[in-house]
């Protein structure tokens, strides 16, 4: 399978819609800080109490980044090799797409914001003095509400959830030709349907940061 | 009289594989319109060959679009900018008075250039040579219509049949991709009962052979299937992907 270019390409495809998934995932917990501290809070507490549960999930997670990393980077330099001497001239026959062509841009980007961002809450200690707002401590929604006072944060958030905008909106479409599915009718549903999840997941993950660089920090402690 | 226009020529000169090129700058006063841009380079060569120049090589044969020995990069654009249209069918109509063309070779690792605008295409040969084909028991002639084939199924495999491995899918991609041929050669046979016998071998043996000549990975951006001159559609892509999905699947 990993030998033949195809085959790379496959475990490049269903690694991404794994973390495709993940990330749906992922952004239906995070929607849970639109209901409060409480819920936000109850929600990170539980997973963190999931033990061995947790770390298999996390060690599932690392292997699915690192085989999607790997099998891509064998890819593209494949790719840069192809073609030892570029064109004269540059014009392509049909447009091409930008969030084709910044896949591995983009998902670099990614990789990078995932690094500050398991720092900034996965590995950070939820109950700090980071997580104290006005005097209470507000744990994980706390430090997620601290953090995102800084704009700069804000921002580098932004920038990464604009990546994997762009990154999935490319992804989603493509993982479907990988695998062979090709259909008159269904494929530009399919680009569609990929265009949209893809803005849809980045803009929903991308709200968080605003939603909490602009509410009062009184609304936090409820006083 | 015929209409001229003046043209300026930027074209790709290197002596063979091993040389060094360069781009050289050529005059072409008087283009008629209606002479095929390989006709055109004809008569620039005429020329070279009365001053004492070496002329310019390029591939040809059929002239009439459908052997795919012609091809090279005009302007960006391999058989250039006219769609479903081979570089000998391509007609000097389609160039404005004082345009210049940029006329560059095809580039690829597994296409070498072998002189000038030439490349070497025989990689395309050893992928079909190592599965594009059935294998027939010889004897009496079967009936012509004996074997029933759904006429989709059939439209299909001659839309993929099409194919004349000229290779400007492979000059298209960004990343100097040989899937849209291999596909098609691939679909050819995959939808026909003929080529079911064999379909799994063909399918990892073109591939595998593919791989080995060092063409680059698809990244779906569908360029090739916009460039192809037969208008071949990138849905044959996504049959060999399945193909080859299939086939590791049976065959481990």
């Amino acid at each position: 399978m990993a030998s033949s270019s195809i085959g790379k390409k496959q475990v490049v495809a269903i690694t991404g819609l794994f973390l495709i998934l993940f990330l749906i995932f992922h952004l239906s917990g995070n929607f849970l800080i639109y209901k409060g501290p409480d819920a936000f809070n109850a929600y990170a507490e539980f997973l963190e109490n999931l033990g061995a549960i947790k770390w298999m999930a996390r060690l599932g997670l690392i292997a699915l980044f690192l085989i999607h990393i790997v099998f891509t980077a064998m890819v593209v330099i494949d790719n840069r090799k192809a073609r030892p001497q570029s064109y004269e001239v540059v014009k392509s026959v049909i447009k091409r797409s930008w969030a084709t062509r910044l896949m591995p841009y983009t998902g670099s980007v990614i990789l990078l914001y995932l690094i500050f961002h398991l720092l900034d809450y996965t590995l950070a200690d939820h109950s700090g003095h980071n997580s104290i707002v006005n005097g209470q401590a507000m744990e994980l929604y706390g430090l997620v509400y601290n953090s995102f006072q800084n704009p700069i944060r804000v921002a580098f958030y932004v920038i990464g959830m604009t990546a994997v905008g762009f990154h999935l909106t490319h992804a989603i479409q493509s993982v479907m030709q990988t695998f062979g599915f090709y259909h008159v009718r269904y494929t530009p549903i399919i680009k569609r349907v990929s265009l949209v999840l893809g803005i849809a997941i980045a803009v929903g993950f991308a709200s968080i940061p605003f939603y909490m660089m602009f509410m009062q920090s009184s609304c936090v402690t409820g006083g | 009289m015929t209409k001229t226009i003046s043209l300026t020529l930027k074209v790709w000169r290197q002596k063979s594989g091993n040389a060094s090129g360069k781009f050289v700058t050529y005059q072409v006063p008087t283009v008629d319109v209606n002479a095929s841009f390989l006709e055109m380079l004809d008569v620039l060569n005429e020329q070279l060959l009365l001053k004492g120049e070496d002329p310019i090589a390029f591939d040809h044969d059929c002239r009439e679009g459908i052997c795919g020995m012609c091809g090279a990069v005009v302007n960006g654009q391999p058989h250039g900018p006219q769609r479903k249209t081979t570089m000998c069918q391509l007609h000097m109509r389609q160039f404005q008075d004082g345009d210049t063309i940029t006329i560059e070779p095809y580039r690829a690792r597994a296409l070498p250039v072998l002189r000038d605008l030439v490349v070497d295409r025989s990689a395309f040969d050893r992928v079909v040579q190592s599965g594009g084909y059935v294998s027939v028991k010889t004897g009496q002639a079967p009936d012509a219509n004996a074997i029933l084939i759904p006429k989709q199924d059939a439209d299909l495999a001659m839309d993929a049949a099409q194919c004349i491995g000229c290779a400007a899918c492979v000059a298209a991609c960004p990343n100097a991709s040989a899937m849209l041929f291999v596909s098609a050669k691939v679909s050819h046979f995959a939808l026909l009962p003929q080529g079911q016998p064999e379909r799994q071998n063909r399918v990892l043996e073109m591939l595998a052979t593919m791989d080995r000549e060092r063409f680059g990975n698809c990244s779906n951006e569908y360029q090739c299937g916009a460039a192809c001159p037969k208008g071949i559609s990138v849905s044959n892509i996504a049959r060999m992907n399945r193909d080859y999905l299939s086939s590791k699947m049976r065959l481990s």
